[in-house]
């Protein structure tokens, strides 16, 4: 096992891996911008070193620093976190060509799941169900035609350079095509200098289903079950859940097997997370697989009762996954806090806190790295509490999640906990009959 | 800098007889060196996000061929500390993380002591990071009046390195 381990990542999750390390007696060094000299991770680690000024491309996107910072504590292993660097292929590979062990994949597995064409195409060799769409670029509106008739309408035109919904049009039926394409075209060519689009099936309201996945040094490979996260906003996760309350075992055991397939397909390394879109009709789609362990990952934690930070620490060290049968109990619910006004279309809310009380209880767990007093910076994203609640059943993991968000007390800035207490006595989110448009649709009332 | 230029220049040093190799491109200038004595070899202007690993050297008697830049940095004037003639004093930060070091070699005399007198542009000590040597600069004229580091002292970004009277 690791002797010590810097953590190249702030915030809640810094603070998660701080206290495994601690388990386990490892000691931990935290890196740290000045916007972040009070903050908890630096307070409990065990070292600490500054590696640059606030913004994140000075500090906490610095390879050379964080290399620099490894290596004057002699920091033997380096756990990105999740964001920044975590699946920045090139750090991977500078840790291990400087003899500091990298939690997490390798190299080659960040840069092929990384790139989203290769990805899909190792993943339908496998036997993973991919979207059915183009093999790459389609080169006229008569090509997509023909593509779009051969998958099925509606299909959606994509593109190639693209993200953040510019570039993309949704097709429902032949005689759309022509000008949605030449305005698909033009606007990629506008937004990314590369007018290249594609063509994938278009699922009306799918579900955002994951699978976690973990493999070892040794060629194993397991899953942890599903988190449902179709609570999105502009394609932000909000609220996560597992288990899902569309999955029934049949499905959970073939998305499980799928992802399974994908893992052992690469080789997988460490902690990972195959993303499925499924329709209405329980079809699944392979969208994306992140190569790292994710911001929801204690859901999956508390259905399970296995430590994924603890099991990342130790994959990473050599040993192997454990063989015992992987077991969901229960159903979790994880509410992300973000300093955000919900009132005011969700525009950031750094600043102060003046008072901070976390709620509590059996089957309340709150991660967090804010405190009373804590100034929220303004220059790294608004997430300052993840509140996960337990319990034996989803109707009591609601229930449990409404009373604990009535008693998390954060002032001095403003916070989505009444948006999640909102969505928490909604209809469609309480009967578990919720896809990805559930927030297109849903109403924040301001509270008084 | 193209770093997987650079990464194809050290290999080629390290598998041939050439000792040094210097390419200078739209103003960037990088030189790479074998290390055929245990000394600190300084190279010219590179930016700091060049970095190189030193490839493990294959055998005892091959030579450790190390990808050297130096980041001539002046450093940015910092808000002096001191309350009372607050007007004269001069702080030199460290602008990255690294080990310091005092002279150019381990053996060799110190870059500056205290009482020497600097202009902008003296080269104060080296900051070394991931096999890179950096040299900081200084960016005033005066007198250096502390000295706050230790050889071979650990650093982090924004540390005091030494104290300056300004002249």
């Amino acid at each position: 096992m690791f002797k010590k381990v810097l953590i190249a990542n702030r915030g809640e999750i810094a603070l998660r891996i701080i206290r495994v390390c601690k388990q386990f007696g490892i000691k931990t060094v935290a890196v740290y911008s000045q916007a972040d000299m009070d903050s908890l991770p630096v307070r409990f680690a065990d070292e600490a070193v500054c590696i640059g000024p606030p913004p994140s491309k000075e500090s906490y996107l610095k390879i050379p620093r964080i290399i620099a910072a490894a290596e004057i504590t002699d920091s033997d292993a380096i756990h990105p976190g999740y964001g920044f660097l975590a699946e920045n292929a090139s750090f991977a590979e500078i840790c291990t060509t400087t003899g500091i062990k990298f939690i997490g994949p390798s190299a080659e597995m960040i840069t092929s799941m990384g790139d989203k064409a290769y990805a899909k195409e190792t993943m339908k060799k496998a036997g993973v169900p991919v979207i059915p769409g183009s093999d790459g670029i389609v080169e006229s509106a008569g090509e997509a035609t023909e593509i779009a008739k051969g998958i099925g309408f509606p299909v959606i035109i994509k593109a190639v350079a693209g993200g953040g919904g510019r570039g993309m049009r949704v097709v429902r039926e032949e005689s759309e095509m022509e000008q949605a394409y030449k305005t698909a075209q033009h606007e990629a060519e506008q937004a990314f200098a590369n007018g290249g689009v594609y063509i994938e099936k278009f699922f009306e309201q799918p579900r955002h289903i994951e699978i976690q996945v973990f493999g070892d040094q040794h060629g194993n490979a397991i899953h942890f079950g599903e988190r449902d996260c179709s609570v999105q906003r502009r394609h932000q996760k909000l609220i996560e859940e597992s288990p899902s309350p569309f999955v029934d075992d049949a499905l959970r055991k073939k998305m499980g097997d799928a992802a399974i397939k994908g893992c052992k397909a690469v080789g997988y390394e460490n902690a990972g997370t195959i993303e499925f879109l499924v329709d209405k009709n329980k079809n699944f789609y392979f969208m994306e697989m992140n190569t790292r362990i994710q911001v929801e990952h204690p859901v999956t934690e508390q259905v399970t009762g296995h430590d994924l930070i603890k099991l990342q620490l130790q994959v990473a060290a050599g040993e192997r996954l454990p063989r015992k049968k992987i077991v969901q109990r229960g159903h979790a619910i994880e509410c992300r806090i973000n300093a955000e006004d919900p009132e005011h279309n969700f525009r950031p809310s750094p600043g102060k806190i003046t008072d901070f009380h976390m709620p509590g209880g059996f089957g309340v767990r709150v991660d967090t790295h804010s405190y009373t007093g804590y100034h929220v910076p303004p220059y790294y994203d608004s997430l300052i509490a993840k509140l996960i609640v337990f319990a034996q059943t989803r109707e009591g993991a609601v229930s449990k999640m409404l009373s604990a968000l009535d008693e998390f007390t954060i002032e001095g800035i403003k916070t989505t906990i009444p948006f999640h207490r909102q969505v928490m006595q909604d209809e469609r989110f309480v009967n578990g009959t919720f896809d990805t448009s559930f927030l297109d649709t849903f109403q924040y009332v301001p509270e008084g | 800098m193209d770093l997987a230029l650079v990464k194809k220049l050290v290999k080629l040093l390290s598998e041939s007889d050439v000792d040094e190799i210097e390419i200078e491109e739209d103003g960037k200038k990088i030189r790479i060196a074998k290390n055929a004595h245990r000394g600190y070899m300084v190279g010219a202007r590179v930016p700091e996000q060049v970095m190189m690993e030193a490839p493990r050297p294959a055998g005892v008697a091959a030579p450790v061929a190390s990808a050297v830049g130096a980041l001539a940095q002046p450093l940015p004037a910092s808000a002096p500390v001191q309350p009372a003639s607050a007007q004269n004093i001069h702080e030199i930060r460290s602008p990255i993380v690294g080990t310091f070091y005092r002279a150019p070699a381990p053996d060799a005399a110190p870059f500056v002591q205290i009482g020497s007198e600097i202009q902008p542009g003296t080269v104060l000590c080296i900051v070394e990071a991931m096999k890179l040597m950096n040299e900081i600069e200084a960016d005033i004229a005066g007198k250096i009046v502390k000295v706050l580091v230790e050889n071979g002292q650990p650093v982090e970004y924004d540390q005091v390195l030494f104290v300056i009277e300004k002249s």
